[in-house]
């Protein structure tokens, strides 16, 4: 690993995270190991071995609920618009946008591009999907899409999405599945079969081959891809589900994988000081909080929760249980996004304070109250830190240690006092905030069931705002409230380390986590 | 023989029913709803809604038993919730690679266990035996997870002989995939003949003290005829019963093992859909599991009228 590599970086305090971002976002491009990539050209060829944790669920992005699915996704489809490392928009099948007005965007789409099946991609094709998102029963797309009121198709090559609001959202969210183009005669022949055979269905760098439920999942460079700059260089990619963390790691360490999606945390500091592996950090979007019931006691009293999130030591939790691999959290919005604002710290521990909540509070003595939370490793050691810390403050909190369906279902059904919630993130604020803070009656991911009307009337102004400093300006105000309000006790933004052999090459960490292999190559 | 098996068959049918049954109602019972797993990111609760009707999780669990039941009688397993594919091609996907290993383990620990518990039990009380018991102390009590990580370490970081994840068929590519269940083979065989050579030396042990033993000593039989000719099939009987079971036991998946090893197997298939609450995905499968310990007591059955012939007779 050559010393110039900005990632490289060890010690990850917040203040090199945030250093880190910046840097990450400079480099155009970051090479995993710069020496090799000065030395030499990209290589066409070879076959690269992917390990995964778990298997896609399918592979038709319209119905999709998954996020490793999105990790095949980025390399045989494409979006209309995508990220860059600074979670800024680029050009993807859409060459260019305009809006006109605050509810219509129009959309200038490439020329000569084909799917794998030979058809052509034009402003009937993404009409089609659009319609398809928002009408097929099983679409998964359809909130991702609600803001779309239709489509019209204005030239071949041209299209105009009328909104029924104005979502400055809107953007971001195409980037990902909701952005991505599948062939309308693909959709249409094979049906749900699609969901099991993505050949043909898609436009970008790889075309898809094979996939052996249970065992690999086979892509192949696309011959004929429209973007001739660059890669694809690898003649495939080969995904392959290893559930178990350790396992997946030797098999990168004894070269039978060449990359792999995640390094827990207690593997970073040991795989780093291996010279066989390299380590890349991906910031992520990720926000890791626990949310709060306002709908019953003893969280429905504001005292209480601010007594709890008072008793937390941040700093302590994240570099006790997240070994640094993370960064302290001042809200939902990571230090990824143009929308973080540096200036709030996160919420410090105040003994003192809790002491005057709890008063506050009409509990001077303390509470006892009931944490639920994954079973899962690292969860059960944060549950028991923040248990120790609150229990220094005089608070008594249980721990209940459920799976994952139990969770949702429980928080789904408001059957909690605190409870772990751990989003993956979208690369616009939006996504980390709206759906878990605005007023909504009934199944929402708001379960804390916060209902504030000045918390409303920001999120619905962040949607209308045009400019990125107006929003920038909103998601500040909002991140302050919600450290008072307390829906969510934040806790920490992850770090998502990915490993590779050091023979890849060419990987472009974008902080949404999704590994594209257009312009890897193997050395 | 006929009529054992057929009496046999016929006692299988209140088994399946009550396992069934009570899988059934153990999984709605359990908290979790698989649509809510399925879309765990989506706000959309009418689209929620829409799906649990469609999939008939909205009735009363005895609806939806009968309904499964009724299906099941038309020999239809319904098809999985998660991603629509039917429940018997993803069983019947799995049922491979977990009978290959349940194979290989078996073959391992045969091996192992036959050498191992004879020569224990001929010499017992000397160094050999002691030895013996001090190898089946360690595999009984060495957990599944831990051998095969240690496995891993060795022979596969260490020595890098064989594969440490992943499975390939060894119907299309022998070698490797003889090579590709290795180490789980040896894992899951380790302990089964650790369990087979206690078994085997201790009714050898009780064989050899029977009074045709003496008679056959007395004939001028050579020690290797005795035991080979007469005690060994004497002995048999709990063997056998332990293998049926442990057979049962492999079929069903080998949880662990098989998550470790990355393999594709029905253990983890169970244990996927039961966290996905994939209701008719984990009725198949326990059904599958139900009829492998069915069977395989049946072959125990049948393996003790030919080891035994006056069992037959009964």
């Amino acid at each position: 690993m050559a010393t110039t590599n900005p990632l490289a970086a060890l010690d990850v305090s917040r203040r090199n995270f945030l250093r880190l971002c910046a840097a990450a976002s400079g480099a155009s491009l970051v090479s995993l190991d710069a020496r090799a990539a000065l030395a030499a050209e990209p290589r066409r060829g070879g076959t690269l071995r992917v390990g995964f944790y778990i298997e896609a669920a399918t592979m038709d992005p319209h119905l999709s609920g998954s996020k490793i699915d999105r990790q095949v996704y980025h390399n045989i489809y494409e979006p209309l618009v995508t990220l860059d490392v600074k979670l800024g928009i680029k050009p993807g099948l859409a060459e260019s946008w305009q809006q006109p007005d605050s509810k219509t965007v129009v959309f200038k789409l490439r020329r000569g591009v084909k799917f794998h099946d030979g058809t052509d991609f034009n402003a009937e094709a993404a009409r089609f999907n659009f319609n398809r998102m928002k009408t097929e029963p099983k679409s998964v797309r359809k909130g991702e899409v609600a803001s779309i009121d239709s489509v019209d198709v204005v030239d071949a090559y041209t299209i105009k999405i009328n909104l029924k609001r104005p979502d400055a959202a809107l953007l971001a969210t195409l980037t990902d599945r909701a952005g991505m183009m599948v062939s309308p005669k693909i959709a249409q022949e094979r049906g749900s079969e699609l969901e099991r055979n993505a050949k043909g269905a898609g436009t970008g760098p790889f075309e898809f081959v094979e996939w052996v439920k249970d065992s690999h999942l086979v892509i192949k460079r696309n011959e004929s891809y429209w973007n001739k700059q660059g890669g694809p260089y690898l003649d495939r990619v080969r995904y392959r589900p290893i559930p178990d963390d350790t396992v997946k790691l030797q098999s990168l360490q004894t070269g039978e994988i060449d990359v792999m999606d995640y390094v827990q945390p207690r593997d970073v500091a040991g795989v780093k000081a291996d010279r066989n592996v390299v380590v890349v950090d991906v910031p992520s979007l990720a926000d890791f909080a626990y949310q709060l019931n306002h709908t019953r006691p003893p969280f429905a009293t504001k005292a209480l929760r601010q007594a709890v999130a008072y008793s937390l030591d941040l700093e302590q939790i994240v570099r006790g249980v997240w070994l640094n691999v993370g960064v302290p959290a001042n809200g939902p919005i990571p230090p990824t996004s143009w929308a973080y604002d540096r200036s709030i710290p996160p919420l410090k521990r105040d003994l003192a304070k809790v002491k005057a909540k709890l008063a506050e509070g009409g509990q001077p003595n303390g509470f006892t109250f009931t944490m639920t939370t994954n079973n899962i490793p690292i969860n059960v050691q944060e549950a028991e830190v923040i248990q120790a810390q609150l229990r220094e403050a005089g608070i008594t909190m249980k721990i209940k240690l459920v799976d994952s369906a139990t969770l949702l279902s429980d928080g789904n059904n408001k059957n909690f006092e605190m409870i772990s919630y751990q989003w993956s993130g979208r690369p616009d604020p939006d996504g980390n905030t709206y759906q878990f803070y605005k007023t909504t009656p009934g199944t929402s991911l708001n379960w804390s069931g916060i209902s504030n009307p000045q918390i409303d009337s920001i999120l619905d102004k962040s949607r209308e705002a045009s400019s990125q400093a107006e929003r920038k300006r909103l998601f500040s105000e909002l991140t302050k409230i919600l450290q008072d309000e307390l829906p969510m006790v934040f806790i920490v933004h992850p770090i998502e380390p990915k490993a590779f052999s050091p023979k890849v090459q060419g990987y472009e960490p974008i902080p949404d986590g999704m590994m594209r292999f257009k312009d890897v190559w193997l050395a | 023989m006929g009529r054992l098996v057929l009496r046999r068959l016929s006692a299988t049918v209140p088994v399946l029913l009550l396992v069934t049954a009570g899988v059934f109602l153990l999984l709605h019972l359990t908290p979790g709803d698989p649509i809510d797993v399925m879309m765990a990111e989506s706000v959309d609760a009418t689209v929620k809604e829409t799906l649990r009707r469609e999939l008939g999780l909205d009735r009363p669990i005895y609806v939806q038993y009968a309904a499964w039941m009724g299906r099941l009688l038309r020999g239809d397993l319904g098809r999985s919730i998660r991603n629509g594919e039917p429940v018997i091609e993803n069983v019947s996907r799995r049922l491979r690679p977990s009978l290959e290993l349940a194979f290989f383990a078996m073959a391992i620990s045969l091996l192992v266990a036959f050498p191992v518990g004879i020569v224990s039990a001929i010499r017992r009380n000397t160094a050999i035996d002691r030895a013996g018991a001090t190898f089946a102390l360690f595999g009984i009590c060495m957990p599944n997870f831990l051998l095969a990580l240690l496995l891993i370490f060795f022979f596969g970081v260490t020595l890098r002989w064989l594969p440490i994840s992943g499975y390939t068929d060894p119907f299309e590519e022998p070698w490797n995939g003889v090579r590709s269940l290795a180490l789980p083979a040896i894992t899951l065989g380790l302990a089964l003949a650790a369990v087979i050579t206690r078994t085997l030396r201790s009714s050898l042990l009780e064989a050899l003290g029977e009074d045709y033993v003496r008679t056959a000593r007395a004939k001028g039989l050579s020690e290797w005829r005795v035991i080979w000719g007469h005690v060994l099939k004497n002995a048999l009987i709990p063997v056998v019963t332990v293998l049926g079971l442990q057979l049962g036991t492999l079929i069903g998946g080998a949880v662990i093992t098989e998550y470790v090893f990355a393999l594709p197997g029905v253990g983890r298939l169970v244990v996927d859909a039961v966290f996905a609450r994939d209701y008719p995905l984990v009725q198949g499968v326990v059904l599958l599991i139900a009829v492998g310990f069915i069977v395989s007591n049946l072959l125990v059955d049948v393996l003790y009228g030919w080891i035994d012939p006056r069992i037959r007779a009964r």
